[in-house]
């Protein structure tokens, strides 16, 4: 009962938070004026603040920055040990490097490595979480991007990326952050620069009380959905997520963002109810799949759930099962990636659910920004056969989807399944599944949700399995780095070829997609089209160990 | 001179990275670092740490294990639950056992190193020890009784189906659990053999054991971080009567502790009912 | 006055074929998808393209390995393939028997250019000009510049009743392989060798070097994506597979499974349920029929993509006269002047029309209540025609002369102007109708008020086309107070009065300046800008040769109400893809359950649980659900050659309909299906 008031709770938090933040958010990315440490920002990155971009600028400038990123990023960690704070940590090697320079950079965080022995104060501040801000401002703005497409009237301008990006890191991320840090704080989050302290435990053995800016790292790692933990246990970390309620709130920060983004959309599309039915298709599939984990969890199925009585393990006393279930589904509807307990250690079939979680795209509502332009990819795909069965060539908000959005948006949705299943097959074809902890179905399981997480820029883990081999994180690097920039390239050229199209006033013939027959049409395409793609791989998974 | 686009957008990435990285790397976790230094967040901000006269001995936050140098449960405190982090309870190497539900074959090795137990097995480990450590009794379902899991791997004629031709008690080098199955006689398993690659058909026997355990959950599960600082109420009840005998207090005395660190559940609906274990045996010490 | 009588006003559509088809035709239609199965053709179709080459792949896998299971799904495999080349055999085969008889009409013509030289019609250029005379055949497309003829056109309208072409005016285009039954006429061509209208008509209804049209082709791109990712997904499984196999070592091997992954034959039944063959073999059937329910109501669409802009059309533009309102004015009052009974003038103009059998001429009889024409009635009558000259008509009887016709001339040959009837006639105009002055000799007795006359049901179609989200316009050249009178009675949304060919253009730039879509019919030459720059113009075959031109359909008919039916098959094509695409992408998920327990329980007995449909054995399941897959490909053509049913109505109420039907029966359906199968083809031996 206290698990559904949990879930309960959060759904009216999110709700009431919906419209006042989606509409500041809204002013943020479409308000004229800037502030002036935004044009101070500007100036000192050599930008004309007017200068609206093309699609394939736009795309430009994301890459551009990705690219400068990654590269600063593996430098930072490889030299780590020359810099202060480094805390004694060895240079990272250069196949984790590569593997954690391209997973910070897209919004990913799937850790190859462990925090605590690993990466050091600098790094994991002035590196990582900078990251952490910065590539979820770039999932804001191309979604933001992508639906000026929907919005613009033959202009063909999707506006400008400095802009959105700095708005959006200064205006949004970092003042949500400034007061999460704060209470983070005060729930007992660690937030100092120390290395550790040594402690004389009650029986007389020492322990190493480890240090770190955690608190602020914590705060941009639930709200840009990063989820990279500042140590490896991640938030089921006493340090990163002390309490009960800081759960809670881990698990609102995460969804903040996702939930709120439609009503953007609706504001910048001048339709509020377009936003409402995007917002309904993201909540009637996450409240459904956080539902049946909930549920497959406290059912505890399995011989060892059987033996302990309860699928306790890799659970927190604190957070109980139904909490750490409710955060296993919030981190993988998302693109955050963090955990508060090991889903290695679920059921089968709730261990199974991040999985689909994922592999429905991260799309209820995803990652700040991709969820919602994943979401949209998916809408248009609905629309296209939907509107061909209204008798009409399909078009969405007035844009007609015609055989170059098909295109792309197509392409859009093969991708990742793609990534997915060749990166599997490869791993099993080639032998590299033998790092993977457990045997038989699970082992499968922890190999399929490696490249579902690292394709999909989740960053979870089946974390049984070992990564950190030059073959894991090349291929997981390739998977993620494929994952992130080939849509975000599509996506925006759906938008620029969106933009420079008129728009088709609506009338009684067009299709309504904002009626709950066309969310339950994209929530069925979504599950059908997407999820279906995966069963066969499932079925060797989760479904064999689960259905015994 | 004019420099090319693209060369141009890419030194514009970069000042905006270090511009970024100064004010989001440096500015902002710096200033919480100063802010930490408030009286009052200053404690939590470097961790929670508790000190008794001049030595601190641990965090509140985090767990640790109540266990002499061997390793074998100090019976003056309360014990926390198994760790997966490094040899348990360590913040350098914090971890959960990543084991999963189905996980029920032990590797059975002469060599040590090349051992492995399966989950199942170090739940039943685990709970026989906490039932002899409390004096209860330990039985859990799919266990044996000497504490392994009790997994047969079953040959059958076609392979799936058909007659058992053989059983093989897996995680047994000694007595098997069960005399027969199928008619068949049980065997003990052999070192270094993979029964299910031969054809077995792994089977693990639910047993007659009561379906709620003594011996809770918790204690028998290792943590997701491996350092979970808290322990399930009905675990630390359990414990209570060993921890009046050797503290010489009485069972209610010991309650009242227990209850005295028993949080409940946030706002009565967030997270689950739970007792600091290092406050709880502070508290002992204190008496 | 017009030498025919006037087709009935509003016509009721033509019965067209049903969908239905004769088992023979599907016989007759064997050879020529046995001839597609060349993969040259294939390739077009990647999905079947994908299933032959499966079914190429299992042949070599029975022969190497011959089994029951393997032959069987074999020739199932094959039988897929042919079914989808039989869809569109028999969708073009409908269109071969009426190019047969356009190449009758075609046959080759003798052309006597005006020098006197004959030539064979096959050599005309444009340009040449040509005389036909009575009996002859017209050798090609082109406009009369001389004379006036009655022309058989039913060789390509399949209207027997003679027209009438002749120069100058907007009836002035004729069509080559049409016949000339009276008179003499001069023709100048304006086709290109080979590019007649017949020759067009023949490449369109044979579905020769038909283009996929823009929807088409999108559909094809998210078609060819479902592919690969199923492709993919079945791809990849392999490696999974052999680990899995390899794993529980107890299983034994299957039909469906060894030592060596997922069998062939499997993977590729897999592979051909999961994709989407059912639209992907009907696909381009649903086109060519498309086309032919066009042809079917004789209307010539230059291209596919304009029969689909037809589907979103926003606005129609409708000429009032012929479309609107009945084609020809009705008698609806006598006006008599001052000293005359109304009794008297309703005589009197009964008299004069008695011989009138224009439907103006029979409407002031009715209205006059007087009795029937019949022929000797009165006798010594000599009635007077109409001719453009006098612009009157009349008869002649022995003690007196009736006239009635256009003010001014009967005014004239009256010899007097009168202000009183200059009044009566004002205010008639004023009130949008049409005044027609009736005199006899020395006097005139009174005016009949020609009134327009809405057709019936117009409102209600109109209606019909509001729910759609189409707005109708009336197009007239009357003032805007008649226009509005009409426009009101008749319900459509908007109305332009007094319309120029200029202001047609302008209203049509300005629709589409909003993004709509616009149709309308035209006939004129001065209606060629504005077909052009419609989205969809569709031009009356007795149009001017520059109209259709500049149109992207011609009705044959030449009925301008055609447009509304133009805009229903349009949408009825869109509608037929996009539910057999739901429907097809549906049956996905009974073959999953069909197929993914046979292929893996054997190695995880749980995944059992999966076999809902409790299917017979591995083999029988998989076999089931490629049979069914085969299956629904022919029970599904009668469908796609006649469209899913339209009523028109909004798009939420459709898509609720639709996704009823094919989305929740493609989820229903196949379950049924399959088991039905698995029931019959367990007795198989060897299954």
């Amino acid at each position: 009962m206290a698990g559904w008031l949990f879930v309960i709770t959060l759904v009216l938090a999110l709700a009431a938070v919906y419209r006042p933040f989606g509409d500041y958010m809204y002013r943020v990315v479409s308000g004229p004026r800037d502030n002036v440490v935004e044009r101070g920002v500007y100036r000192l990155v050599g930008v004309d603040r007017n200068a609206e971009q093309t699609w394939g600028v736009y795309a430009r400038s994301v890459l551009a920055f990705s690219a400068v990123s990654i590269l600063f990023l593996f430098a930072f960690v490889r030299l780590q040990d020359k810099l202060w704070l480094s805390l004694g940590v060895d240079p990272v090697n250069s196949h984790v490097a590569w593997n954690t320079a391209v997973s910070f950079v897209t919004n990913t965080n799937w850790q190859a490595y462990s925090g605590e022995s690993t990466m050091g104060h600098l790094v994991q501040m002035a590196g990582l979480a900078v990251q952490n801000f910065v590539s979820a401002a770039v999932g804001i703005a191309v979604a933001v991007a992508f639906v000026r497409g929907f919005a613009a009237r033959r202009s063909g301008t999707l506006g400008n990326f400095w802009v959105d990006l700095t708005r959006i890191t200064l205006r949004v991320l970092l003042p949500i952050c400034v007061v999460a840090t704060l209470i983070f704080m005060i729930a007992g989050m660690v937030q100092n620069l120390s290395g550790g302290t040594d402690v004389t435990t009650l029986t007389g053995a020492t322990q190493h009380i480890t240090g770190g800016p955690v608190a602020s790292q914590e705060a941009i790692k639930e709200l840009g959905t990063n989820g990279g933990g500042f140590y490896n246990a991640n938030s089921a970390h006493p340090f990163e997520n002390p309490t009960a309620w800081t759960n809670w709130l881990q698990i609102f920060l995460i969804f903040l963002i996702p939930f709120s983004l439609p009503r953007v959309f609706g504001r910048m599309v001048g339709q509020n109810r377009q936003g409402y039915a995007i917002v309904a298709v993201m909540a009637v599939l996450a409240i459904a799949s956080v539902a049946l984990t909930v549920a497959f969890e406290v059912h505890g199925a399995g011989t060892v759930p059987q033996a302990v009585g309860a699928a306790m393990e890799g659970k927190e006393t604190r957070f109980g099962i139904p909490n750490s279930a409710a955060f296993a589904a919030a981190t993988t509807l998302t693109s955050t990636g963090a955990v508060n307990s090991f889903h290695d250690s679920y059921t089968a079939l709730g261990g199974m659910m991040p999985m689909v979680n994922m592999m429905l795209g991260e799309v209820a509502p995803g990652g700040v920004g991709s969820g919602l332009y994943g979401l949209l990819v998916l809408a248009v795909i609905t629309v296209f056969v939907a509107g061909l069965m209204v008798g009409r060539t399909p078009e969405y908000l007035g844009k007609k989807i015609g055989a170059r959005e098909m295109k792309l948006a197509s392409s859009y949705f093969l991708i990742t399944p793609a990534l997915v299943l060749i990166g599997t097959a490869a791993a099993f074809a080639t032998g590299h599944n033998s790092t993977a902890l457990n045997v038989g179905p699970h082992g499968l399981s922890e190999v399929l949700y490696a490249f579902t997480s690292a394709s999909n820029n989740n960053g979870s883990a089946f974390a049984g399995i070992t990564v950190n081999t030059p073959w894991w994180d090349t291929a997981l690097g390739l998977a993620m780095l494929l994952g992130r920039f080939l849509p975000l390239v599509l996506v925006l050229a759906l938008a620029g070829s969106l933009a420079r199209q008129k728009a088709t006033p609506e009338s009684e013939g067009t299709l309504p997609t904002h009626q709950p027959l066309f969310v339950g049409l994209v929530v069925g395409v979504t599950v059908v089209l997407v999820a279906l793609t995966f069963l066969p791989a499932l079925a060797l998974g989760p479904l064999a160990e689960g259905l015994s | 001179m004019r420099l090319p686009t693209w060369l141009t957008q890419h030194i514009a990435a970069l000042r905006a990275l270090l511009v970024f990285t100064v004010l989001l790397g440096l500015a902002y976790p710096l200033a919480f670092v100063a802010i930490g230094r408030v009286p009052g967040l200053s404690d939590k901000a470097d961790g929670s740490l508790v000190t008794v006269g001049d030595t601190t001995v641990g965090s509140s936050l985090v767990g640790q294990s109540y266990t002499d140098a061997d390793g074998n449960p100090d019976p003056r405190y309360f014990q926390s639950r198994p760790s997966a982090a490094g040899d348990g309870y360590d913040p350098t190497s914090t971890s959960a056992s990543n084991l999963g539900p189905e996980s029920v074959v032990d590797t059975l090795s002469d060599n040590p190193d090349d051992a492995s137990q399966s989950l199942l097995t170090q739940v039943c480990a685990r709970s026989l020890a906490v039932g002899k450590l409390e004096g209860v009794n330990g039985s859990r379902p799919y266990c044996t009784a000497d504490g392994v899991g009790a997994v047969l791997a079953v040959f059958y004629r076609d392979g799936l189906t058909g007659p058992v031709t053989r059983v093989v008690s897996v995680n047994q080098t000694d007595k098997p659990f069960l005399p027969t199955y199928g008619g068949v006689t049980v065997e003990p398993a052999q070192n270094g053999k993979d029964y299910q690659a031969l054809g077995g058909v792994i089977t693990p026997i639910r047993g007659n054991a009561p379906s709620s355990p003594v011996v809770p959950a918790d204690a028998v599960t290792a943590s997701g971080s491996g350092l979970d600082p808290d322990i399930s109420p009905a675990y630390a009840t359990l414990q209570a009567p060993r921890i009046a005998r050797e503290r010489g207090l009485t069972l209610d005395q010991v309650h009242k502790l227990i209850a005295d660190h028993t949080d409940g559940r946030a706002l009565g609906f967030l997270g689950e009912p739970a007792v600091n274990v290092l406050e709880l045996n502070l508290s002992l010490d204190g008496k | 006055m017009t030498l025919l009588a006037e087709k009935p006003a509003v016509e009721s559509p033509k019965p067209v074929r049903a969908g239905l088809i004769e088992p023979h035709q599907l016989w007759q239609s064997l050879p020529g998808a046995l001839q597609k199965l060349d993969p040259r053709v294939m390739w077009r179709n990647p999905v079947m393209f994908i299933v032959e080459i499966g079914a190429v792949f299992t042949t070599v896998l029975s022969i190497t390995d011959p089994s029951v299971f393997a032959w069987i799904i074999t020739v199932w495999l094959w039988l897929t393939v042919v079914f989808a080349n039989l869809a569109e055999a028999v969708a073009e085969g409908r269109g071969k028997a009426q190019a047969a008889a356009l190449r009758a009409a075609k046959q080759d013509t003798v052309a006597v250019l005006k020098d006197g030289r004959e030539i064979s019609a096959t050599q005309l250029k444009q340009g040449d000009v040509v005389v036909v005379v009575a009996g002859q055949t017209i050798p090609g497309d082109g406009d009369v510049i001389e004379g006036i003829a009655s022309v058989d056109e039913s060789a390509i309208t399949g209207e027997s009743a003679p027209v009438i072409r002749e120069s100058g005016g907007d009836r002035s285009a004729v069509t080559g392989g049409t016949k000339v039954l009276s008179d003499r006429i001069v023709v100048r061509i304006t086709q290109k060798p080979g590019e007649s209208f017949v020759d067009r008509m023949i490449a369109l209804v044979e579905g020769a070097n038909r283009q996929k049209t823009p929807n088409e082709i999108a559909l094809n791109i998210l078609l060819a994506a479902l592919t690969i990712i199923f492709l993919l997904s079945v791809v990849t499984l392999q490696p999974l597979a052999i680990f899995s196999k390899a794993f529980n070592a107890a299983a034994p091997d299957t039909v469906a499974l060894d030592g060596n992954g997922v069998t062939g034959i499997v993977l590729v039944s897999l592979i051909v349920c999961l994709i989407p063959t059912t639209i992907g073999a009907l696909l381009s059937a649903i086109g060519i029929a498309g086309m032919d329910r066009l042809v079917q109501r004789n209307v010539l669409a230059m291209s596919g993509r304009a029969v689909e802009a037809a589907g979103d059309v926003n606005t129609l533009l409708l000429d009032k006269t012929g479309t609107i309102t009945l084609g020809n004015r009705q008698a609806a009052e006598f006006v008599p002047v001052e000293g005359v009974t109304a009794a008297t003038l309703a005589e009197a103009a009964h008299l004069s029309s008695l011989a009138d059998e224009t439907p103006e001429g029979r409407s002031v009889v009715k209205l006059a209540g007087l009795g029937e024409r019949e022929p000797g009635l009165i006798p010594h009558a000599v009635f007077v025609p109409f001719t453009a000259q006098t612009r009157m008509s009349g008869v002649d009887l022995p003690e007196r002369q009736i006239r009635k016709g256009a003010a001014s001339a009967v005014m004239k040959w009256v010899g007097r102007p009168s202000p009183e009837v200059a009044a009566i006639v004002d205010r008639i105009s004023d009130e949008g109708g049409t005044p027609l002055v009736v005199a006899e000799t020395g006097r005139v007795l009174g005016v009949i008020h020609l009134k327009d006359v809405v057709k019936p049901g117009m409102r209600a179609r109109f209606d019909e086309m509001r729910r759609m989200g189409i707005r109708t316009v009336m197009i007239t050249g009357d003032n805007p107070r008649t226009a509005k009178a009409i426009a009101d009675e008749a319900g459509v949304d908007d109305f332009l009065a007094e319309a120029t060919p200029e202001d047609k253009l302008a209203y049509i730039r300005k629709e589409q300046d909003g993004g709509r879509l616009v149709a309308m019919t035209g006939d004129g030459t001065n209606d060629a800008p504005a077909l052009a720059q419609a989205d969809v113009g569709v031009a009356m075959n007795t149009g001017t040769s520059a109209a259709k031109e500049a149109g992207n359909m011609v009705d044959l008919d030449s009925d301008p109400t055609k447009l509304i039916e133009i805009v229903e098959i349009g949408k009825q094509l869109l509608i037929t893809r996009g539910a057999l695409t739901t429907f097809s992408i549906s049956n996905d998920i009974a073959k999953y359950f069909a197929i993914i327990p046979a292929m893996f329980a054997a190695v995880y007995p749980g995944l059992g649980t999966l076999n809902i449909m409790r299917l017979h054995s591995p083999g029988s399941a998989i076999l089931s659900a490629v049979i069914f897959n085969a299956l629904i490909i022919v029970a599904l053509i009668p469908l796609a050659l006649r469209g899913v049913r339209y009523r028109p109505s909004s798009a939420s109420a459709l898509l609720r309909r639709n996704l009823w039907i094919y989305g929740l029966g493609g989820v229903v359906l196949p379950f049924l299906g399959i088991k039905l199968i698995d029931l019959l083809i367990q007795f198989i031996p060897g299954i």
